[in-house]
């Protein structure tokens, strides 16, 4: 450019000289004048450089967007030339790039997304520990304490999930509630759409006000949206509530709670008899500034040992604990299956590339010539390879857009599946991070599949193509790479969803200790000013228990506080009576309900020694107790438990007494052991939120209106919710390991095809490269079955590489599914000797029929052909 | 004349079209042609041509080419593209009609 304008300059200014000089002047004064007449010739040096060299750019990215939209029309062109190779590669992408934007999806939705508080960073959740758990609830004078004395947390809140009874003018309708702390929503960072959340004065200690605020789906719903909703009155449970506020619609809160209700945590009054002992409030925090999780948890494990120190009867042995919203919202569980789905549909994109690159590489192969000659033509290398790269990334964008495609229609179907299993996933949507994802993928994807064939279609050798019509034994080296990378990672997709399917077999084969069929739930709200007696509530319960079982088609009837696997528990801690605790230390604790004596009939639940709760332990009688067997076995080894005592909740006074033993149920995870248990009668303890089971003999939901029908002839007003079969729930507890198994079933089987389609690829080509060469073996009378076990040899032996390397690979990273797996290890040499057999088999079918089309050839015209 | 005769805005660009429209010249030559037909309007600052031809040739007006001169040497010779001889045709209607409205007001029809 500097050369271009400096000679132009020059030349003109020697032109106007030699024109001075023939008018006579000396050479120095036509020099001058020259110069005088051009004016500034820096400037104008530097002008025409400058205008020069932004000319020069124009024209090249002219140039490129020529040669670019040429190697498009070309690509196009090439594609459609050859549809089963293009159907076949935008398939393969559009699974791999649909599959894992669907995935990512996912993980975007569960663990990438931030929690709609403020600073969700900062928020911690706070627990009481006891030597059995290190997560329970805590009391409320407890709770008020911590308040006080804790420095590290600048703010705390406290929240209890409950139901309120809607009476209005349809049938009353039970409503899951959040009773929360004033603190609670400026300390999530959250506002109202309208009006206003808690004030301090309306959690007077031990008095609530009766205000509430409705969530957005609520107000939505019930309320059509209505602008005037704030102010109004709403007659729950009886009472009157004043509607304050409306929460907007981003804002969720674990167990979906409709209405918000102030909580009025106090150090005196509560329900139970002793309320420092009586835990069942949540609690979180925030974080004052500079604080870690760790210091936090020194300071609440502090107060907490002074509060043992103080109040030793209900606080000995208790301590506390801290963990992040996110291990309190999404758990490691879950992170662990989304990051393994991530990693396995990494690997599925990976095959898929592979796949391609291997199609292009025997396209590139088949193209050799026609590379050759546009070489020959004068394309330079980097113009050939652009050319195929251009081609592979045309390939790559279809092949996206039909994965997205995919995605979105994917999306809405797993959100149905997985929202009530997974939290968060029913927000899952198809985002900038999603879409981001997906172009990434494709554009990496292409770059990858494409640039080996690419380079390697360039470097062959011009004059050996063109005389010797092309063989290119680098080629077939590469491609044998990739196929045995392919089944090296089909290997660990199949080794991984056999982990996981024999995993969920597992789960699914648990004996939980209760039978499902035929058996109904329903949960019933008996409170209010007309249940405010505990036998009044009894007595609802008789009756209903009393009606429904005379009603033709139901079998038993029962009531518990806890139906089995609905998310919910209660535990207590007890002594036994007349023995030394073995160490100062010992804690004893044991899961409670309290239940009516048809409950063990309606699950299943078979009495071994003594007898059940009975209609007859009144409220004034003694206090008794039915125990499980792991509970026989852990507090009263080799002694028959029957007619011993407990002390229960540091009361000594009221004992009571075992009175039989009942079989063992699971109703909190599937994969946990059976835990210690105790029954009580629902007339000793009294409860206002039962849950009713009823067995009948066929479709459950059929006996839904005789529930309905004969609850409301007792209590027209009492609100029935949750009327589903008992097996939902069941179902509902292994949903995430169900929707982990389906998932990986679908990309082992994807794995399995791509592995499958490979080899046999790899084994045909082979065969149509070497027809001469086999030729030449039938003639010289080799016998087809002998054609046929060397061909088949090849493919197996290929793919047995494969699996050695993927056997390797599944091992080094089985370590990272141990979490997901129930009583199945994650090196289980079953599944990986069944894989290894299975991809061999298969890769043994890939190689026959090519070999069995090689041993029919006629050796004459095998000959001839080339 | 006591003052340098400023040329106005876009009147080079005119002039270089109009230049090479008789056919392809170098820089020199069209230097040349210019002070010959306008009686030496550019004697002072002649130099600005060439920013001139550089805009020109990256608005793709005109094409450069090199080629050998009288004299011998390698250098630039310019020649008028279509687009070039367009723009030409426009700017001598646009001159022509605002030297008639000038002329208008200068010299008032009797």
């Amino acid at each position: 450019m500097e050369r271009e304008v400096d000679s132009e300059l020059a030349f003109h200014l020697e032109m106007r000289v030699r024109e001075l000089l023939e008018q006579g002047m000396s050479p120095a004064d036509a020099r001058a004048a020259a110069l005088v007449r051009f004016g500034d010739v820096d400037r104008i040096t530097q002008a025409c450089r400058d205008v020069g060299r932004r000319r020069n750019e124009d024209m090249r990215r002219a140039e490129w967007l020529t040669e670019l939209r040429h190697d498009l029309r070309y690509a196009v062109r090439g594609l459609r030339a050859s549809p089963g190779f293009t159907a076949v590669a935008l398939l393969t992408l559009a699974m791999g790039i649909g599959a894992s934007t669907t995935i990512f999806s996912v993980a975007n939705a569960v663990l990438l997304r931030p929690f709609p508080y403020h600073e969700p960073g900062r928020i911690v959740r706070l627990y009481e520990t006891n030597p059995t758990t290190d997560r329970f609830g805590i009391s409320e004078p407890n709770y008020l304490d911590w308040v006080e004395r804790v420095r590290g947390l600048s703010q705390l809140a406290a929240f209890t999930g409950g139901n309120l009874t809607l009476l209005g003018d349809g049938d009353p309708e039970q409503l899951g509630t959040m009773a929360a702390t004033p603190s609670l929503f400026p300390l999530l960072g959250v506002r109202p759409l309208m009006g206003r959340v808690f004030r301090e004065e309306e959690s007077k200690p031990g008095a609530p006000a009766r205000v509430v605020v409705f969530s957005y789906a609520f107000w939505q719903t019930r309320f059509g949206g209505d602008p005037q909703v704030v102010g109004r009155t709403l007659n729950l449970n009886g009472t009157s509530y004043e509607v304050i506020g409306v929460m907007p619609p981003e804002f969720v809160f674990p167990g979906n709670p409709v209405l918000w209700e102030p909580l009025a945590p106090s150090a005196t009054l509560s329900r139970g008899e002793t309320p420092r002992g009586d835990r069942r409030l949540g609690a979180i925090g925030r974080l004052a500034p500079n604080v870690t999780i760790a210091r936090a948890l020194d300071e609440l494990q502090s107060v907490a040992r002074d509060l043992a120190r103080q109040y030793p009867e209900t606080n000995r042995e208790w301590g506390a604990n801290v963990t992040s919203l996110e291990e309190w919202l999404i758990g490691d569980e879950l992170r662990t299956r989304v990051q393994v789905l991530l990693i396995a549909v990494g690997l599925l994109l990976l095959m898929g590339c592979v796949n391609v690159a291997n199609l292009l590489l025997a396209r590139a192969t088949a193209r050799q010539r026609e590379m050759s000659v546009r070489a020959a033509l004068g394309a330079g290398r980097g113009r050939i390879v652009r050319q195929l790269l251009t081609e592979s990334l045309v390939l790559a964008a279809i092949g996206a857009a039909l994965g997205v495609a995919l995605t979105v229609v994917a999306v809405p179907v797993l959100r149905d599946v997985g929202e009530t299993a997974i939290p968060r996933l029913d927000e899952l949507d198809i985002d900038w991070r999603v879409v981001a994802f997906g172009i990434i993928a494709s554009l990496v994807t292409g770059v990858l599949f494409g640039i080996a064939p690419a380079l390697q279609a360039s470097r062959a050798d011009l004059n050996d193509v063109l005389r010797s019509g092309g063989r290119v034994a680098a080629a077939g080296r590469l491609r044998s790479i990739l196929i045995v990378t392919s089944v090296a990672m089909a290997l660990v997709l199949l080794v991984g969803a056999g982990l996981v399917g024999r995993s969920f077999e597992r789960l699914m084969r648990v004996d939980y200790g209760f039978r499902t069929e035929g058996v109904l739930t329903a949960s019933l709200e008996v409170s209010g000013e007309r249940y405010r007696e505990r036998a009044k509530r009894a007595a609802f319960y008789a009756e209903a228990t009393r009606r429904l079982t005379t009603t033709p088609g139901i079998r038993a009837v029962g009531f518990t506080n806890i139906a089995p696997f609905s998310g919910g528990s209660t535990a207590i801690r007890f002594t036994v009576v007349g023995r030394q605790p073995a160490s100062a230390d010992e804690f004893l604790s044991a899961n409670w309900r309290t239940v009516t004596p048809g409950y063990f009939a309606a699950l299943g639940v078979a009495l071994k020694k003594g007898r059940l709760i009975a209609e007859s332990d009144g409220e004034r009688e003694p206090r008794v107790v039915v125990i499980t067997e792991t509970m026989a076995r852990q507090i009263w080894p080799g002694v028959d438990p029957v007619g011993q005592q407990i002390a229960v909740g540091g009361n000594a006074a009221v004992p009571w007494t075992v009175v039989g033993v009942v079989s063992d149920i699971r109703d909190q995870l599937l994969q946990e052991e059976p835990a210690s248990m105790m029954y009580l009668s629902f007339q000793q303890v009294s409860w206002s939120n039962m849950w009713l089971l009823v067995r009948g003999t066929g479709d459950p939901m059929a006996l839904a209106p005789l529930v309905r029908r004969e609850i409301h002839a007792i209590d027209p007003l009492l609100p029935i919710a949750n009327e589903q079969p008992l097996a939902r729930f069941v179902s509902e507890i292994a949903a995430q390991p169900r929707f982990t198994a389906l998932i990986f079933g679908l990309f082992a089987s994807a794995a399995l095809v791509l592995a499958v389609v490979g080899v046999y690829g790899l084994v045909a080509y082979g065969v149509r490269q070497r027809t001469r060469e086999i030729g030449v073996r039938l003639a010289l009378g080799a016998t087809p079955s002998r054609i046929v076990v060397s061909i088949v040899r090849y493919g197996v032996g290929l793919a047995g590489f494969g699996i050695a390397v993927g056997l390797w690979v599944a091992f080094a990273l089985s370590r990272f599914m141990q979490g997901i797996l129930y009583e199945v290890t994650a090196t289980d040499a079953v599944t990986y000797l069944a894989v290894a057999a299975l991809l061999a088999g298969c890769a043994a079918a890939a190689s026959i029929l090519p070999a069995r089309w090689a041993a029919k050839l006629d050796p004459v015209r095998a000959l001839r052909d080339e | 004349m006591a003052e340098q005769t400023e040329l106005l805005h876009g009147t080079l660009d005119t002039l270089i079209l109009k230049t090479l429209s008789w056919g392809p010249r170098h820089g020199y030559g069209v230097a040349r042609w210019i002070q010959d037909t306008t009686d030496d309007a550019l004697e002072i600052g002649e130099g600005s041509l060439y920013p001139a031809l550089y805009r020109m040739e990256r608005k793709e007006w005109i094409e450069a080419e090199w080629g050998v001169s009288e004299t011998g040497r390698e250098v630039k010779f310019y020649r008028l593209t279509t687009a070039g001889r367009a723009r030409l045709k426009l700017e001598l209607a646009q001159w022509t009609d605002f030297t008639t409205a000038v002329a208008k007001v200068l010299y008032p029809a009797r």
